[in-house]
């Protein structure tokens, strides 16, 4: 069992890294990673919301949605409540951080939209994850995802000082640095330790 | 609403891939053959025509406050249609989007069209921007999908053309393609995530490079009209 | 204040309660079908590693010692079993059936699901030339099956190595647990 957990975090951390391996999260990883401190508290956050969202759409899906028959409802239950989650940790943050809640701005609704936090919900459906196997899969994909971002920002933060041609600024560049750092971490591929 | 000009800014000058840089998630992991690009294409088309005409309609009843929540219910209706369709139907390409498909829910195109055009116009004028915007987003796939499949396996229509026993359309998914060149010397790694970082990279910087050439053009242009009348109003 | 909220969850609710019947209706309408589709994919599977004609029975196995396998299917003709087992690829789980002779080889391999790189893992499964002639390769393979480059006969895919190694340890694996049923 716990072979099985630790072969779930290191697939969803290195292996199988949500972004540069899955491409779900896409759209706040390349908007958010300006800077190392806000691309960590956006990680940090999206950790949270991954990991609570697993727990909760899988107690619904196995105790409501199945047993009642109604698994083609399955897309409409997580999102709603994926929103209504990412509604209360706004909440709770602009309570208990105020200062990171500033900082992260519209990036926080916009969890909602990221295709990481449904994406992991629906993976821990297909792979049939047990509770603690589908929680664990979206905190260590929400760390992967982590990772990923404040790695990518602190290249971003590099390559605003690199020459490179005008029509290239903004998101080419970053795309095209992301296509090198994807290709490091294809050194992972394959990887079995437990 | 001009419709050459709607045409116009969905395919080119307000493409949802190539300038509002949204919606990049599934571009770059499903365009590894052109059956899924052209699937992917027209089910985001379809879903988003539908749900720009469901929220033009319902605009004037759709609470302020929670508008964003019935945006997302619309959706995940018209996105579960599809995916079950597809499962029934079409099971070639559901088995090859996979989770993409469930994922089209939370694809910023569908949202920002609702919340940033179909709130503020006519049914009408909503579902022509449907259409328009999602072909701009079949436009890019199928440019990503021959580009990618060309340079990674030096294959043209994978999975939707078939040259095996005379030229024909699979719409099952079972098609070779036609083999441009052998498949050993292709770039292998263009199938993988790097090639899909890469090839939207190089399109998005292509992109603002003809739309930054053509503004220079026009404001070159009208720098020369400014002088040539200050000319004659010297004379 | 309060009566705001009430009516403003009312008009979700109502939104949601339409949305949850029209899928119900679209939903009532196809899943015989996908049911259908889902289950054809296995019996093909059998049949493509075992021809059969008088259907299979279930089988008890160790699941202990052979945790990736999910079902020991015998064939009620006598002629061998089919064994499906779930096991990790490159890019996911790929779920195959393999068959295995009385005399414990391998008589065909079929993969019914998996989600590897179109063009890379994909062609194993694949009905392409190329995908034919590497499922081929296991017909007649024993338990000490390889890959050429661990010194075995298995000539791996091209760019798909850790795919290719996944079937042929699941292949081995099969005919085990095969073989552990005495």
């Amino acid at each position: 069992m716990l072979a099985n957990i630790l072969s779930i975090s290191l697939g969803a951390i290195l292996i199988n890294n949500f972004i540069f391996s899955q491409f779900l999260g896409c759209c706040p990883f390349l908007g958010c990673s300006n800077k190392v401190d806000t691309a960590a508290g956006m990680g940090l956050a999206v950790v949270f919301v991954m990991g609570l969202a697993s727990a909760i759409c899988w107690v619904i899906d196995n105790y409501i949605l199945i047993p009642l028959n109604l698994a083609f409802l399955e897309t409409l239950a997580f999102i709603l409540v994926i929103a209504a989650l990412v509604q209360f940790v706004e909440m709770f943050l602009k309570k208990s951080v105020p200062s990171l809640y500033s900082a992260l701005g519209i990036y926080l609704p916009l969890i909602t939209t990221n295709c990481a936090v449904l994406g992991v919900v629906l993976l821990n459906v297909q792979n049939n994850y047990n509770f603690i196997e589908s929680v664990v899969y979206g905190i260590t994909g929400g760390l992967g995802f982590m990772l990923a971002i404040v790695l990518f920002a602190s290249v971003r933060e590099r390559t605003q000082f690199s020459d490179y041609p005008e029509c290239f600024e903004g998101f080419p560049i970053c795309l095209v640095s992301a296509a090198l750092v994807a290709m490091a971490f294809m050194g992972f591929s394959g990887m079995k330790i437990f | 609403m001009n419709r050459k000009q709607q045409f116009k800014e969905g395919l080119i000058t307000n493409n949802p891939v190539l300038v509002q840089q949204i919606g990049m998630c599934a571009t770059m992991a499903i365009t590894t053959t052109l059956f899924n690009g052209i699937g992917m294409g027209l089910s985001v088309l379809i879903i988003l025509t539908c749900c720009n005409v469901v929220v033009a309609a319902l605009r004037k009843i759709i609470p302020d406050e929670i508008r964003l929540a019935i945006f997302v219910v619309v959706i995940a209706g018209f996105v579960t249609i599809v995916d079950l369709l597809l499962q029934a139907f079409i099971p070639a390409l559901s088995a090859a989007l996979g989770v993409f498909i469930p994922l089209i829910v939370v694809n910023c195109i569908i949202i920002g069209r609702a919340e940033a055009f179909c709130q503020k116009n006519t049914v009408k004028d909503s579902f022509f921007d449907g259409i328009f915007q999602g072909l701009g987003y079949t436009c890019v796939l199928i440019i990503m999908c021959v580009f990618r499949e060309f340079v990674g396996s030096g294959r043209f229509g994978g999975g939707l053309i078939d040259v095996a026993n005379g030229f024909r359309f699979t719409l099952d998914g079972t098609g070779g393609g036609i083999q441009i060149f052998p498949e050993e010397f292709g770039a292998a790694i263009m199938n993988l995530p790097f090639g899909g970082f890469l090839t939207l990279g190089l399109l998005i910087g292509l992109m603002q490079y003809a739309l930054k050439r053509s503004e220079k053009k026009k404001k070159a242009a009208e720098h020369a009209a400014k002088e040539a009348a200050l000319k004659e109003v010297e004379e | 204040m309060n009566n705001k909220i009430v009516k403003l969850s009312m008009v979700l609710f109502v939104i949601c309660a339409i949305t949850a019947g029209i899928l119900g209706i679209v939903n009532a309408l196809t899943w015989e079908r996908i049911d259908q589709i889902t289950h054809q994919k296995e019996y093909e599977a059998y049949a493509a590693v075992l021809g059969s004609e008088s259907g299979y029975t279930q089988v008890e196995f160790d699941k202990a010692a052979f945790p990736t396998v999910d079902s020991v299917n015998q064939s009620n003709d006598g002629n061998g079993y089919v064994v499906t087992s779930t096991f990790s690829g490159a890019q996911g789980n790929i779920t195959m059936a393999c068959g295995v002779g009385t005399d414990l080889k391998c008589t065909g391999i079929s993969i019914i699901e998996h989600s590897e790189t179109s063009g890379l893992g994909a062609v194993a499964a694949s009905t392409s030339s190329a995908g034919e002639a590497f499922r081929a390769q296991f017909v007649g393979q024993d338990e000490g099956i390889a890959l050429s480059k661990a010194g075995g006969s298995i000539d791996a895919l091209a760019g798909a190595t850790i795919t290719s190694n996944a079937v042929t340890n699941a292949t081995a694996t099969s005919i085990k647990c095969i073989a552990s049923l005495g």
